[in-house]
């Protein structure tokens, strides 16, 4: 088990720069996730971690070894990959017992080496050690595909290809395991099925895991910690919780769960509040930055809407005047999209049965706690 | 490239060590026999790096250089005619064939035509059969004594129909049986076109013909041009109809070749006709690339248009006659062949004499050597070449090598007859003293047949997703290993299919066993062109036919597995 500590981590691909100073400090036993859009780094950073990119600068240790001059075979580094990559030759029990061999094969001489090369290539040619055997059981059984395990891969459901896989990176103790977009290929259900799976069996191993997915919902109900990344730099770090309350940009305020993103002045300070200024809305926000040009990232969820005139007494501060767009009922709750000036600002609101819903054209009132309102 | 850690590995090793073959004995030869051509003497390249002796020999070779051979081509009668016949040969080859194709491959592709299947089927047999026996069936049915002649004269005709010895026979040989070469691009140059757009321009008010002349040909024409510049290549390269059938008085490319290098050792003459081959050869391999490039017709891609197949009666019958008469004549070459082998004596008549199996006899007890020979030496290209293009294709498809991709077509371009000459020029002396063994001739197969073997297993390795291998070196593989264990046996398919094609196209090679086996080894191929020249025509009969049935059961399970693939 180790911790992974990437300094300065640079790649660059034939004059393309995929990643810029990448900067991670994952804990022994994290769940760590690399967060993002198609294109910002975060597999390449996890290929690096594996070996198989070289950075162009920057240097990656695992525990307390640098590895950047280790080849991939020797990083230990347990990987599922996103395609799962199952030996579609072999059956479950030989893709599992793959790295065993591997294992036998390097500490072995010439005279052992054969055996082993021949029961890889043919499952008829020759016996596997008891050790291997119990040890490969034992993980099938772990992810409850003991039952499968003279089964070819591709006669299995994707979730058990998901677990052969997984089985097959943990059998060999690794230091880290690195799971590259791992739930991308399940249907909607088995996703949050194997979600739990996979979090179970990371809390029961305690193995640090770094894995890489572009689903905000994936990432923040799993991880840890997630770094977002976009365009190869990494744009925060933080629990989910921080992402969510305290995005550091409109990109990831955007990212991480919708956001309304309007800019606005800060012209002044009262009572604690700041007072920012945009077209069509004048704000008050607990939140005090440094800057006067700023981005006011509004969460959805945190704006109540009311027809003009309806407000209570005691919300009638954050009063902004709006017209209701589209108003989508989506079970739970009702979304809105209401203009503002230039804005289109999504509003969900709970859906209320026996409550109207606002229609299309309706002139609203908007208000919204001035601790909600967050100033970037 | 991406990655310098894996920069020195086993698989390094490896890759050198192909390159150094490809370097010895495909590009050196080549090299070698372009120097000769201004040199007019053998020289010893190898030999120039490992003895000092033979570099300054060498090195006064040079000094003798000239343009003597070049103004030959135009100076020398014999060679400047071996041009222009052999140019001659295959341009009227090449139109003959696109004409004759094109009504079938337009029935095939376009309309409901009757005996289809029949049809397609029996445009296999031309594939199977090496040229010189289809050229020495033909002299069966056209010679003085074949049965065609025959049924001629009893018809009240006089002479021969046509004299097989001659350009008219070398041309019926190879039209017939080169044929399928351009048949199946041209069906799929004629699918591309939509009925719809026929029946616009029949909506518009064209006629059925001005509509096939406007409408449905030209859109098939860039397929047609690529065809005929195919089969102009093949006809240009090959050996084993003429040195059959070309008479003493008509002087083609390869047979001169042949006879300056086998009858007078003239090093210089066989050199630049060498250089004149391979250039033509590959210009016309570029020429047809070009065309091609692009444009793929026959291949996969996304839907199948459904397409509405013309099924006027009087047409697809027509269409059906004329396809089957054409398709029949190779058919019957090879039934001729049978009936020779069978027969005691076959004079000139339309059966045999008598029947009697004493050929089979013959060649199972005193030529079951030759047998032998082909199968060891088609083998051993079979292994070589095995190994080779297996780790080619990887280092190509893993590693983008365009280098090695480019180095295994070049024998696609090379005629066989060229290749042969520049092999024999190259090994004729040590450092590497090879010529007249059978590891030379081995060689030689590997390298002429790699590019099938190649593209057969480049095709599985692309179906191999990258991610496979990573899996195998993320759990501690080297490289190696994982090419062992894993991408090996994944590959066993594309393997199985590619070596049986080898196996096959070995055993029908012409030009480098006559030129280049020694006695003790020659192989089924050379000794039926011995016994055509002794006029042992009726052991030649029976070894062809045994030729034909290897060649025929090993097709048969090599269709078999990569139907299985599919």
């Amino acid at each position: 088990m180790g911790s992974v500590k990437i300094s300065q981590l640079t790649k660059e691909f034939s004059g393309v720069q995929a990643l810029n100073n990448v900067n991670l400090d994952i804990q022994e036993g994290e769940f760590f996730a690399l967060l993002g859009p198609s294109g910002c780094g975060k597999t390449t950073t996890m290929r690096c971690i594996a070996g198989f990119e070289q950075p162009t600068s920057g240097t990656i240790h695992i525990g307390e070894t640098k590895v950047n001059h280790i080849p991939p075979n020797r990083r230990n580094c347990g990987m599922v990959f996103q395609s799962y990559a199952l030996f579609p030759h072999m059956n479950v029990f030989e893709n599992v017992a793959y790295s065993l061999n591997i294992k036998q094969l390097n500490a072995g001489n010439l005279a052992t080496k054969l055996p082993i090369y021949l029961r890889l290539l043919n499952r008829k040619l020759g016996k596997y050690p008891k050790a291997i055997e119990q040890k490969v059981m034992e993980i099938l059984e772990y992810v409850e595909l003991d039952k499968h395990a003279t089964r070819l891969t591709s006669e299995l459901s994707g979730g058990q290809q998901q677990r052969v896989a997984l089985a097959r990176a943990l059998v060999m103790e690794p230091a880290v395991l690195l799971m590259d977009e791992p739930l991308s290929n399940l249907d909607q259900k088995l996703r949050h099925s194997m979600r739990n799976t996979i979090r179970r069996i990371q809390q029961d191993l305690g193995i640090t895991t770094i894995f890489v997915t572009h689903d905000q919902e994936e990432a923040m109900s799993m991880a840890d910690r997630v770094a977002v990344m976009d365009q190869g730099e990494v744009k925060q770090i933080g629990t989910p919780i921080e992402l969510y309350s305290r995005p550091s940009t409109p990109f990831i305020a955007n990212f991480v769960g919708t956001s309304n993103v309007l800019k606005g002045e800060v012209v002044g300070q009262e009572n604690g509040h700041s007072i920012v200024k945009g077209h069509g809305f004048l704000l008050k926000s607990m939140n005090h930055v440094e800057k006067n040009d700023v981005n006011v990232i509004i969460r959805p969820e945190n704006i109540k809407a009311f027809k003009p005139g309806t407000i209570s007494e005691d919300q009638l501060t954050n009063i902004i005047e709006g017209k209701v767009l589209v108003s989508t009922y989506l079970g739970s709750i009702v979304r809105y999209d209401i203009q503002v000036e230039e804005y289109q600002l999504v509003v969900d609101t709970t859906f209320v049965p026996g409550e109207a819903i606002l229609t299309e054209g309706e002139k609203v009132q908007l208000t919204i706690d001035p601790e909600r309102v967050l100033l970037i | 490239m991406k990655n310098r850690l894996r920069s020195f590995n086993g698989l390094t090793v490896v890759k050198i060590l192909i390159y150094a073959f490809f370097g010895i004995f495909l590009l050196l030869p080549l090299v070698s026999v372009f120097l000769v051509s201004f040199t007019s003497q053998p020289i010893n390249l190898l030999g120039s790096i490992t003895d000092p002796g033979i570099l300054s020999s060498t090195i006064e070779k040079f000094k003798a250089i000239s343009l003597a051979n070049y103004e030959k081509i135009f100076t020398n009668k014999t060679y400047f005619s071996a041009v222009t016949n052999s140019l001659q040969l295959a341009v009227l080859v090449a139109l003959i064939v696109i004409v004759m194709c094109i009504p079938i491959a337009y029935g095939i592709a376009r309309t409901t035509m009757p005996f289809k299947k029949t049809i397609a089927a029996l445009c296999t047999i031309p594939l199977i059969v090496p040229t010189f026996i289809s050229a020495y069936a033909i002299i069966i049915m056209f010679g003085r004594s074949g049965w065609v002649t025959y049924i001629y004269n009893a018809l009240g005709g006089e002479g021969m129909l046509l004299d097989p010895y001659s350009m008219a026979g070398i041309i019926l040989v190879q039209v017939f049986f080169f044929f399928p070469y351009a048949l199946w691009p041209m069906v799929a140059a004629f699918k591309v076109s939509d009925i719809s757009l026929e029946e616009a321009s029949l909506n518009l008010g064209a006629r059925n013909w001005f509509t096939f002349i406007f409408v449905t040909f030209p859109l098939a024409i860039p397929g047609v041009i690529s065809s005929a510049l195919l089969i102009f290549t093949v006809s240009f390269s090959d050996f084993g109809t003429p040195i059959i059938l070309a008479p003493k008085d008509l002087n083609l490319l390869v047979v001169e070749a042949y006879r300056e290098i086998a009858g007078f050792f003239n090093w210089g003459g066989a050199a630049i006709l060498t250089v004149i081959m391979v250039l033509v050869a590959a210009f016309f391999f570029w020429l047809q690339h070009l065309f091609t490039k692009g444009k793929n017709y026959g291949s996969v891609s996304g839907k199948p248009k459904q397409q509405k197949l013309n099924d006027a009666k009087g047409l697809t019958r027509t269409l059906s006659v004329y396809s089957l008469v054409i398709v029949i004549v190779p058919l019957l070459a090879m039934l001729s062949i049978l009936l020779q082998s069978l027969a005691t004596t076959w004079g000139k008549n339309p059966l045999p004499n008598g029947y009697t199996m004493k050929h089979y006899q013959t060649i199972f007890t005193s030529s079951i050597g030759n047998i032998q020979n082909s199968i060891v030496l088609a083998l051993g290209a079979l292994i070589l070449s095995v190994i080779i293009a297996t780790f080619v294709s990887y280092f190509v498809v893993r590693q983008n090598s365009s280098k090695l991709d480019f180095m295994t077509s070049v024998p696609l371009v090379v005629p066989g007859i060229a290749f042969g000459i520049a092999l024999i020029q190259t090994f004729n002396t040590a450092p590497l003293h090879l010529t007249g063994t059978a590891l030379l001739l081995i060689l030689a197969y590997t390298i002429r047949r790699l590019p099938y073997m190649v593209r057969s297993t480049m095709g599985t390795m692309r179906s191999i997703k990258q991610d496979i291998e990573e899996a195998a070196v993320n759990l501690g593989a080297t490289p190696l290993t994982a090419a062992i264990t894993i991408i090996g046996p994944l590959m066993l398919p594309g393997i199985a299919a590619g070596s049986i094609l080898v196996f096959i196209t070995v055993i029908k090679e012409t030009s480098i066993s006559i030129l280049l086996a020694p006695a003790e080894w020659a192989p089924m191929s050379l000794a039926i062109f011995q016994n055509i020249l002794r006029g042992e025509y009726y052991t030649a009969a029976a070894m062809s036919v045994v030729l034909v049935v290897i060649v025929l059961i090993l097709q048969a399970i090599a269709n078999r597995i990569s139907k299985n693939q599919l």
